[in-house]
């Protein structure tokens, strides 16, 4: 796949303006990259495909330099480079526009274009980066405003300016890591057609996404990487959104049937224990995230929750489970209506939840190991009586925790920040699973953790499906979520495309639906 | 850089910081008397004159409870708010509300003293409360800075005491510049010239701590302060959190003005807070986050304090004295860095990065 011959369009004899060959990345433990080989032409918006922790993150810090690849090399318009630095990298006319933004807020426009630029004038007045500013804004075409303070601009603005930035040291290759997850769709439009202009000069785009509609939208060729590795380069005219999705999650599935129930197991409830009718969100940036979704739970059933991440699962988490207000729609608890986002509510009618980002919003890093075991349960009897705390309760209960989350910890007054992520992760998972009497929201359990401690997780599940708890399980891998799940429904752009009966699911089936085709023929086995 | 000869714990454990503060006020108390050995002074000799008018004899002692008094309670307000992740810079403010509001009842309200002082205490309270009620209301509903907010309204706080006593309550008795007559009731006296407000606020600090620690309110607090996100993923309502814990610290600070005003000073005086309020925050920062180790740093403080004013009567400048505060304070603050360095089992002393 690497040796494609140069597309239509560019000189013959005319190098890519890009070649890695080989590259390889490690971190202790982990193979970041292994083996990559990517062509990028001039001319050309490449975009890199992959799911979370994939290695496309990885890959673009080696070629910006903030990595060194330990195998493999690069290659820039056919001489080989070696870049230790960033600035090398930028020198060579690579730039980068990172997710997050490195802007000084305080700083107008104009002094941020000029931040450690080598060839900004050594005195320079404010009117004379303002003019050099506004030259290179109509230069490139990207309109800005150089006398505005950066804290004051939107998110598409402050893009804006990143792009001129790494632009007005004359980047030939320009690589934007998600540039549309924080823009609205009408800036998203302004940013192709900018990227396409860029394009039309001979200059090559590198564009991470797992947006698969806007791969298809705005890139010449795709290139999807998968387990660090990658797995082929496409031109994106003989590409469709489905198989792309299928291909990004795509390995050899090993389907075990953990749905079968034990004796004495809870059977699937008749009445659902939770109810979403119609339920919407939209952001504070106007975009939709949740759209129109109705939903079922049932007491004694695992639904899982598929989809390329962003889709909406993590407002789909959120409303479930308290922390996030719909903008319409009905939520139900029991079959009483839920009249407002808050989590205590949730957490009284026994609704666990395992949330994405667990580390980060589910601890208090400082706190003690005893007093983040006691979130959940502080309130209540034994540790919460007439507006008292039992530390000494606490305490019994962080033990019980960690006994069963199989977590062996020294001292339990020490910050439960001092615990590895690992370890972190399996007591926030137990601490949940023991207030979730009725439902259990487990958002990406797996993400992170080894195969063995994965093995117990998806356990976890069913044991607690098996005592009569509906349990929501959200997660990229397919594997997992054939192998435990009754039902599965897939999210696209907010909407939950279908809910399939798991037994019968097939990946294709599963594939298009992630990418956003509603296939007629799948509604056999959805529920209403 | 493979091999480090130190490694750096994420959290320092509680005996190497106070072994190191040990060293660090140590090593600073040598430098001052190096210092003042060099300028001409006799350090043995100022040493033993500071020591026998603080902890050495009973008037020394009694002062000391007099400067701790205030710094108890200023220190417990900045720690308590530090507890949910907020700073009140203005308790200095507040104490001047404090005793704005019971100087106030004092002087409207005649009667005996078991009537007029709680409602002083009362006042008090509510008068550092009033002081910090808008940061507070501006920091949970619009996100406003309190570091900000609060610092300025000490200005005004400090402000409004001169006009006050130079202005509607000044002395028309004894003609006292900048201070209102003296108040009629006082807090009694207990030992010496040490009020009841010293134990109180012994008292209040010890009330605090176990609050924090032993009621679910205090479990909140700690939570919102460790994590605020994790707060609202438990269900705490932060915001109601917030406003309970600043108006508590303003409450505090304003009782430290009260007993200043009705237990030491007997009267309103312009600049009568003495910078107690900033030196709270000192305290608090001492304290490290735990109500009970306020009162241990306020002692210290009180220490500093009090010694000050014995090195100023042997002529010693009171920017002297200033400076010297500063030393000890900054040595401490590198032993605290310092206490979260050990050394590395098995790395060469001297290895150089290989």
């Amino acid at each position: 796949m690497s040796k494609q011959p140069a597309p239509a369009g560019v000189a013959p004899g005319t190098p890519p303006v890009l070649q890695l060959r080989g590259i390889g990345k490690f971190f202790p433990g982990v193979i970041a990259n292994k083996d990559v080989d990517l062509d990028v032409w001039p001319g050309e918006i490449h975009a890199l495909l992959g799911e979370n922790g994939a290695g496309k993150s990885t890959l673009m810090n080696v070629v910006t330099g903030i990595y060194q690849p330990e195998e493999g090399e690069i290659i820039l318009d056919g001489y080989g480079q070696t870049f230790t630095s960033p600035q090398e990298a930028i020198r060579a006319g690579i730039g980068m526009v990172h997710q997050h933004f490195k802007l000084v807020q305080a700083f107008t426009v104009a002094e941020n274009i000029h931040l450690g630029w080598d060839e900004a004038p050594r005195i320079a007045s404010p009117a004379v980066m303002e003019a050099r500013t506004r030259e290179i804004s109509e230069r490139f075409g990207f309109p800005v405003r150089p006398d505005a303070r950066v804290c004051d601009l939107s998110a598409g603005e402050q893009q804006r300016v990143e792009i001129l930035r790494v632009l007005a040291r004359k980047a030939r290759l320009l690589i934007m890591d998600e540039p549309t997850a924080v823009l609205t769709p009408e800036e998203t439009g302004e940013l192709f057609r900018a990227l396409r202009a860029f394009r039309a000069q001979g200059n090559a785009v590198i564009i991470i996404s797992h947006k698969l509609d806007e791969v298809m939208e705005i890139s010449d060729r795709v290139s999807i990487l998968r387990g660090g590795r990658k797995v082929g380069t496409f031109n994106t005219a003989d590409c469709n959104p489905s198989m792309l999705a299928a291909t990004m999650v795509g390995r050899d599935i090993v389907r075990r049937n953990m749905r079968a129930r034990p004796e004495g197991a809870a059977p699937i409830a008749t009445d659902p224990v939770m109810q979403l009718r119609n339920v919407s969100v939209r952001d504070d940036r106007g975009v939709d995230t949740l759209r129109d979704v109705s939903l079922d739970l049932y007491g004694g059933e695992i639904l899982g929750i598929a989809g390329v991440a962003g889709n909406g699962q993590r407002e789909l988490t959120h409303v479930l489970t308290g922390l996030m207000a719909r903008t319409s729609g009905e939520i139900l608890l029991d079959g009483n209506l839920v009249d407002r986002a808050d989590p205590a509510l949730f957490v009284q009618a026994g609704v666990g939840h395992i949330p994405e980002d667990r580390l980060r919003s589910a601890l208090a890093p400082s706190l003690s190991v005893t007093a983040n075991m006691a979130l959940r349960e502080y309130p209540y009897p034994p540790i919460g009586t007439h507006g008292l705390y039992d530390a000494q309760a606490a305490g019994g209960l962080a033990r019980d925790i960690a006994e069963l989350a199989q977590v062996t910890i020294p001292d339990f007054a020490m910050p439960v920040r001092n615990l590895s992520g690992g370890n972190q992760q399996r007591l926030v998972a137990r601490r949940e699973i023991r207030i979730a009497s009725r439902v259990l929201v487990a958002a990406y359990p797996a993400r992170g953790l080894d195969i063995g401690a994965i093995a117990t997780m998806l356990g976890y599940l069913t044991d607690l499906r098996d005592q009569g708890v509906a349990v929501v399980f959200i997660s990229e891998d397919l594997e997992d979520l054939l192998n435990v799940s009754d039902r599965i429904g897939v999210m696209f752009h907010g909407r939950l495309m279908s809910v399939i009966d798991a037994e019968a699911a097939d990946m294709a089936t599963i594939g298009l639906l992630m990418g956003g085709r509603d296939a007629t023929n799948t509604q056999s086995g959805a529920a209403q | 850089m493979a091999t480090r000869a130190f490694q750096r714990l994420p959290s320092a454990p509680a005996g190497r910081i106070l072994v190191l503060r040990l060293a660090a006020i140590v090593l600073s108390l040598c430098i001052i008397a190096g210092v003042l050995a060099l300028s001409g002074h006799s350090p043995v000799v100022l040493a033993e004159l500071i020591l026998r008018s603080t902890l050495g004899s009973r008037f020394g002692l009694e002062d000391l409870a007099l400067f701790m008094c205030p710094l108890l309670l200023t220190g417990a307000a900045v720690t308590v708010c530090g507890t949910i992740g907020l700073w009140n810079i203005g308790a200095e403010g507040q104490f001047y509300a404090g005793a704005i509001a019971a100087t106030g009842v004092a002087l409207g309200l005649h009667g005996p003293a078991i009537m007029v002082l709680p409602v002083m205490t009362i006042a008090g309270i509510l008068g550092g409360m009033a002081w910090i009620a808008v940061p507070t209301l501006a920091r949970a509903y619009a996100g406003v800075n309190e570091i900000i907010t609060t610092l300025l309204l000490n200005f005004i706080a400090s402000l409004l005491t001169y006009y006050l006593t130079t202005g509607p309550w000044r002395d028309r008795i004894s003609g006292a510049q900048v201070s209102t007559q003296r108040l009629s009731v006082s807090i009694p006296e207990m030992w010496g010239i040490v009020h009841w407000g010293f134990p109180v606020a012994i008292v209040i600090v010890i009330g605090l701590a176990l609050v924090l620690s032993r009621t679910r309110w205090g479990y909140e607090i700690r939570i919102g302060g460790a994590n605020p996100e994790a707060a609202r993923y438990a269900g705490i309502p932060v915001r109601l959190r917030i406003i309970s814990v600043m108006l508590l610290s303003g409450g505090l600070a304003g009782l430290a003005g009260m007993f200043e005003v009705a237990g030491t000073v007997h009267r309103l005086q312009g600049g009568m807070a003495n910078n107690f309020g900033y030196l709270g925050i000192v305290v608090a920062v001492l304290a490290r986050g735990s109500c009970l180790n306020v009162i241990p740093a306020a002692l210290l403080m009180a220490l500093i304090l009090d010694s000050g004013i014995v090195m100023q009567t042997q002529q010693l400048s009171a920017s002297v004295v200033l400076a010297i505060t500063g030393l000890i304070l900054f040595m401490i603050a590198i032993g605290d860095e310092l206490a979260h360095y050990r050394p590395v089992a098995g790395a060469t002393p001297k290895g150089k990065a290989s």
